[in-house]
C-alpha cells in the first residue's frame, strides 16, 4: 500500500514507517477504540442474560452466550479494556520503579550497585508468573488491581536491569564527564542526557511488557488469581468456556482470537519501534 | 519473534491439565492391554482427591468415595439403593427402652494387616468419630452414645443417653479402623475387600483386592483411581480409554460427548448433592427471617438450574431431596418472586438493600452460580462482592472459623437434614423447635413418628428460610460399555467398586 509506494522511493530524506509499526498500530488502535467505546456503550448489559444458555454465533449475539445466557461479544469487548488496564497499569508501575532503580544503580557507588543488580537478577530469575501468583497469594484476595500491582512488580526488575545497563553505557560517554567537570548537577544530567539517549530502546522494551503483561493477566485470570467474576477477563473467559468447549466452541475460540490480535499488535508494535528509533537496523 | 515466546507461554497455561491426561493416559494403556474379566484393573477418573485419607480429619468427599465399604467397612452399609442392611455387625438387639444396643460382631473378619476384628476395635473407632478433636461432620449424630461396652471380643454394647432410631444408619458412618493403626491420615488398615496399595498425591490412588477378605472376592483384580482437577481432561480421559468411568459427571455439556455413543454407557441415577447459598444466620442482616426470604425470592432458580445443568436436575424447596423418607415439596413456599423480594426487604428495614461478601468456592459450579445470583440479587439492591476461595480456605474460614457472611457449598450427604438440628454448625441456624424436633424424632420409638417429626422440622426450616437450596444435582455416570456392576446413586458419594466387571 501507501508503504510499498514509500519503498520505491526510498532514498528520500524522510525516515518511512515500517510495516510492522503501521499493522501494529492499527491492531492496537482497534483494541484501544473497542476499550473506549464499551466506556459509554456496549451491544449488552455485561449482566444482561439476554440469551438463551449456550447460543450459537448469531446476527444478535455475535460471538454467541455463556451458560447464563450473557452476551459473549460483550464480554470480549469488556475483556479488552481490562486488558489494555492490565498492560497499561502493570508497565507504568514497571516503568516507575524500574527505570527509577535502575538509573539510582547505574550511578551508585560499587556495593550498592552490586546489591541493587544482583537483585534485579533475582527477582528476574522468578518467572513472571509465579511472581505475580506470589504477590497475589500475599495480598487480601485475588483482585484487578492486585493482578496489576503484581504484575508491575515483576516487569520493574526488567526494565530495571535493561535501564542500568544503557545508564552505565550512557554514562561512560565524554560529554557526560565534561558535564559532570562543569558542575551539571546529577538530576539535570538524568534528564537532559540520560533520558532523552535511552528512551528509544526502554519505549521498545515496554511494548513487550506490554503484551507479556496482558498474556500474564489472562493466565492468572484462567488459574482464578486474577480479577473476580463478573469482571470479563479473558483468562476467566476462556477458564469458563473450557468445560463446555465441545458443545460450544466458540466461546473459548473468541477470547483467545481476541488476545492474540492484542498481543501480535503490541508486538509488532514494538518491532516497528524499535526500526523507527533505529533505521539502520530496520532497512532491508 | 517475540510474539511467538508469548502465545507459546499462553499456550502453556492452557495445556497443562492437558499434559497430566497425556500422562495418565499412557500409564493406563500401559494396563489396560492384559485387561479384561475378572482380573481387570477399573480405572476411575475422580474430581475429588481426598486432602487426606482419614475421615475423621476433614479429608472431604473423595475419601468417602475411595474408601467407604471398599477399604473400610462399618458396621452397616447404606447401599445404593438407600436401604442400611448389616456388614460387619451380624446381628444386634436392641432392649425395650430403646437405650442398649448389643451387636454380635460377623466371625472371621481379619483387618489388611492381618489383626483379627475384635469389639475393641469397633470401639475404638466409634470413639474416634465421637472425639473432641473429629473433623467428621457425623460426630454429632452420635452423641447420644453415653457408653461402649466389650463383655467378650465379638460383642459391643452400646448404651445411649435417649433413643437413637438412627443409631444403625448412624453407625454406617464409622468406618471400623484397625486400633493398633498409625498415621491413617496416609495409610489405611480396613477390613474391605481392597486394601490401599499406594496413594500418590495429586495423581491416582490405587486398590489391589485383599488376599484375606471375609465375603465375596472382588470381580475385578483392583481399583485405580485417578484425580483430575479439571472436567475436560476427565472427559477427554474416559473417551481415550485412560478411565472406564467417571462416578459423577459435573457438567451437562461433556454428556453429548457420549450420550448416543455406543461404547459409553450413560446412566441417570438419584442424587443427594444439594447447591446451597449458605448464609451466615447468626450475623446480621441474615439474622433476619425476612431477608433471607427475600433472597430466596429474588432468585429464579428454575433458570440457575437450567443454565448450569440444561435438562437435568431437580429443583428442591428446602435440604431435602426427593429420596429421604421425610421430603415434601417445598418449592411454592419461597418462590420466585422479585416483587415480593423486594416488599420484604423494605419491611426489613432494607429498603435500600444492603452488600455482602460471597465466599465462593472457585472450581465449577460456583462461580456461575455466584454470578448468577449477583446478578439476580443486584435487582432488588442487594450488592454481592464475589470472593473466590480455594477448598481449603472453605474449610478452615467457613467450617472451622464460622468467619463469613455467606458461601456457596455442595452438600453431598444422604439424610442431613440433621445438621439444622445443631445450632454450631457452620451456618450457625438456631430455632429452638427445629432443634427440639430433631432430637426428638432421634428419640422415636417408630420410624413413623422419626418420619412426621422430620417432615414438620422440614417445613420450618423452609419457612424460615434457613438457608438458600439452589437445586438439586443430578447424578450421572457415564462409563465404557465394557464395564457394569457399578453404583449409579452415589448416595453421600459413595462408590462401591467390588462388583465392576470389565468385559472384553
Amino acid at each position: 500500500m501507501s508503504v510499498a509506494t514509500q519503498d520505491d522511493l526510498s532514498g528520500g530524506q524522510k525516515r518511512r514507517l515500517p510495516l510492522t509499526l503501521i499493522v501494529g498500530l492499527i491492531l492496537v488502535g482497534l483494541h484501544v477504540a473497542i476499550a473506549a467505546l464499551t466506556l459509554f456503550w456496549t451491544p449488552y448489559g455485561p449482566n444482561d442474560m439476554a440469551g438463551m444458555r449456550l447460543e450459537a454465533p448469531s446476527f444478535a449475539h455475535w460471538a454467541g452466550t455463556d451458560r447464563l445466557g450473557r452476551d459473549l461479544f460483550t464480554h470480549i469487548m469488556i475483556g479488552s479494556r481490562i486488558a489494555i488496564q492490565v498492560g497499561a497499569g502493570a508497565v507504568a508501575i514497571g516503568a516507575l520503579i524500574g527505570v527509577s532503580l535502575g538509573i539510582l544503580a547505574a550511578f551508585a557507588t560499587r556495593t550498592l550497585d552490586d546489591a541493587l543488580a544482583a537483585t534485579f537478577d533475582i527477582l528476574i530469575a522468578f518467572p513472571t508468573l509465579l511472581l505475580a501468583m506470589l504477590v497475589v497469594a500475599a495480598s487480601d484476595g485475588a483482585s484487578l488491581s492486585s493482578a496489576i500491582i503484581a504484575l508491575g512488580v515483576a516487569i520493574s526488575a526488567i526494565v530495571a536491569r535493561l535501564t542500568r545497563i544503557l545508564a552505565k553505557r550512557v554514562l561512560e560517554m565524554d560529554y557526560i564527564t565534561a558535564a559532570r567537570t562543569s558542575g551539571t548537577s546529577w538530576l539535570q544530567i538524568v534528564f537532559i542526557h540520560l533520558l532523552p539517549n535511552i528512551w528509544p530502546t526502554l519505549m521498545v522494551n515496554f511494548a513487550l511488557q506490554f503484551g507479556l503483561a496482558v498474556i500474564a493477566e489472562a493466565s492468572l485470570s484462567y488459574l482464578g488469581l486474577g480479577a473476580p467474576p463478573p469482571n470479563a477477563s479473558w483468562g476467566r473467559l476462556l477458564q469458563e468456556a473450557q468445560g463446555t468447549v465441545y458443545t460450544a466452541p466458540f466461546g473459548a475460540v473468541a477470547p483467545g482470537i481476541a488476545l492474540v490480535i492484542l498481543v501480535i499488535g503490541v508486538n509488532l508494535l514494538a518491532d516497528g519501534l524499535r526500526d523507527y528509533a533505529d533505521p539502520t537496523r530496520g532497512r532491508r | 519473534m517475540p510474539y511467538i515466546t508469548a502465545v507459546s507461554r499462553l499456550h502453556h497455561a492452557l495445556t497443562g491439565a492437558v499434559a497430566v491426561l497425556a500422562v495418565s493416559a499412557a500409564m493406563a494403556s500401559s494396563a489396560a492391554a492384559q485387561q479384561a474379566g475378572p482380573d481387570a484393573i477399573i480405572n476411575i477418573g475422580s474430581l475429588y482427591e481426598p486432602q487426606n485419607l482419614d475421615n475423621t480429619a476433614g479429608a472431604g468427599q473423595g475419601v468417602s468415595e475411595a474408601f467407604n465399604g471398599n477399604v473400610y467397612e462399618a458396621l452397616f452399609r447404606l447401599a445404593d439403593s438407600g436401604e442400611v442392611e448389616p456388614v460387619l455387625s451380624e446381628s444386634y438387639e436392641a432392649s425395650e427402652d430403646g437405650l442398649t444396643y448389643t451387636f454380635k460382631l460377623r466371625e472371621g473378619v481379619t483387618f489388611h494387616s492381618g489383626d483379627p476384628l475384635t469389639a475393641a476395635d469397633v470401639k475404638f473407632s466409634i470413639e474416634r468419630v465421637m472425639a473432641p478433636e473429629s473433623k467428621s461432620s457425623r460426630r454429632n449424630s452420635l452423641s447420644t452414645i453415653a457408653n461402649i461396652e466389650t463383655p467378650d471380643d465379638k460383642t459391643v454394647v452400646i448404651t445411649l443417653k435417649q433413643r437413637s432410631i438412627s443409631l444403625p444408619y448412624n453407625l454406617s458412618y464409622v468406618w471400623i479402623v484397625n486400633d493398633a493403626a498409625k498415621e491413617l491420615t496416609s495409610s489405611a488398615d480396613g477390613t474391605g475387600p481392597y486394601r490401599l496399595e499406594n496413594w500418590r498425591r495429586g495423581t491416582s490412588l490405587t486398590l489391589t483386592p485383599s488376599d484375606n477378605y471375609w465375603g465375596e472376592a472382588p470381580r475385578n483384580g483392583g481399583v485405580v483411581f485417578t484425580y483430575f482437577t479439571e472436567a475436560t481432561a476427565q472427559n477427554n480421559a474416559l473417551l481415550t480409554g485412560a478411565i472406564d468411568i467417571i462416578p459423577s459427571v459435573q457438567s451437562p455439556d461433556s454428556l453429548a460427548m457420549f450420550e448416543g455413543n455406543p461404547q459409553f454407557t450413560v446412566t441417570e441415577g438419584v442424587s443427594t448433592t444439594k447447591e446451597l447459598l449458605a448464609y451466615n444466620d447468626r450475623v446480621e442482616p441474615f439474622s433476619n427471617v425476612k431477608v433471607r426470604k427475600a433472597l430466596a425470592r429474588a432468585i429464579d432458580k428454575k433458570r440457575l438450574l437450567a443454565s448450569i445443568w440444561g435438562e437435568h436436575g431437580t429443583l428442591i424447596g428446602s435440604f431435602v431431596p426427593p429420596t429421604d423418607p421425610w421430603y415434601v415439596d417445598l418449592t411454592g413456599v419461597d418462590a420466585y418472586d422479585p416483587d415480593s423480594a423486594r416488599q420484604l426487604l423494605e419491611e426489613a428495614g432494607l429498603k435500600d438493600g444492603f452488600s455482602f461478601s460471597l465466599d465462593t468456592p472457585n472450581y465449577d459450579p460456583h462461580p456461575l452460580v455466584a454470578q448468577f445470583i449477583q446478578n439476580e440479587l443486584g435487582k432488588i439492591g442487594v450488592k454481592v462482592d464475589i470472593n473466590l476461595i480455594t477448598s481449603n480456605e472453605w474449610y478452615t474460614k467457613i467450617y472451622q472459623a464460622q468467619d463469613f457472611q455467606a458461601t456457596l457449598q455442595e452438600h453431598v450427604n444422604h439424610r442431613d437434614i440433621v445438621f439444622y438440628g445443631n445450632p454450631n454448625f457452620y451456618w450457625g441456624y438456631d430455632n429452638p423447635q427445629v432443634v427440639e424436633l430433631i432430637a426428638s424424632a432421634e428419640a422415636s420409638a417408630t420410624v413413623d413418628e422419626q418420619v412426621e417429626k422430620l417432615t414438620e422440622a422440614n417445613k420450618i426450616i423452609a419457612e424460615d428460610a434457613a438457608s438458600n437450596w439452589l437445586y438439586l444435582y443430578p447424578q450421572i455416570v457415564v462409563s465404557s460399555a465394557k464395564v457394569s456392576g457399578y453404583p449409579v446413586n452415589g448416595l453421600n458419594s459413595q462408590f462401591f467398586a467390588y462388583t465392576i466387571e470389565k468385559s472384553r
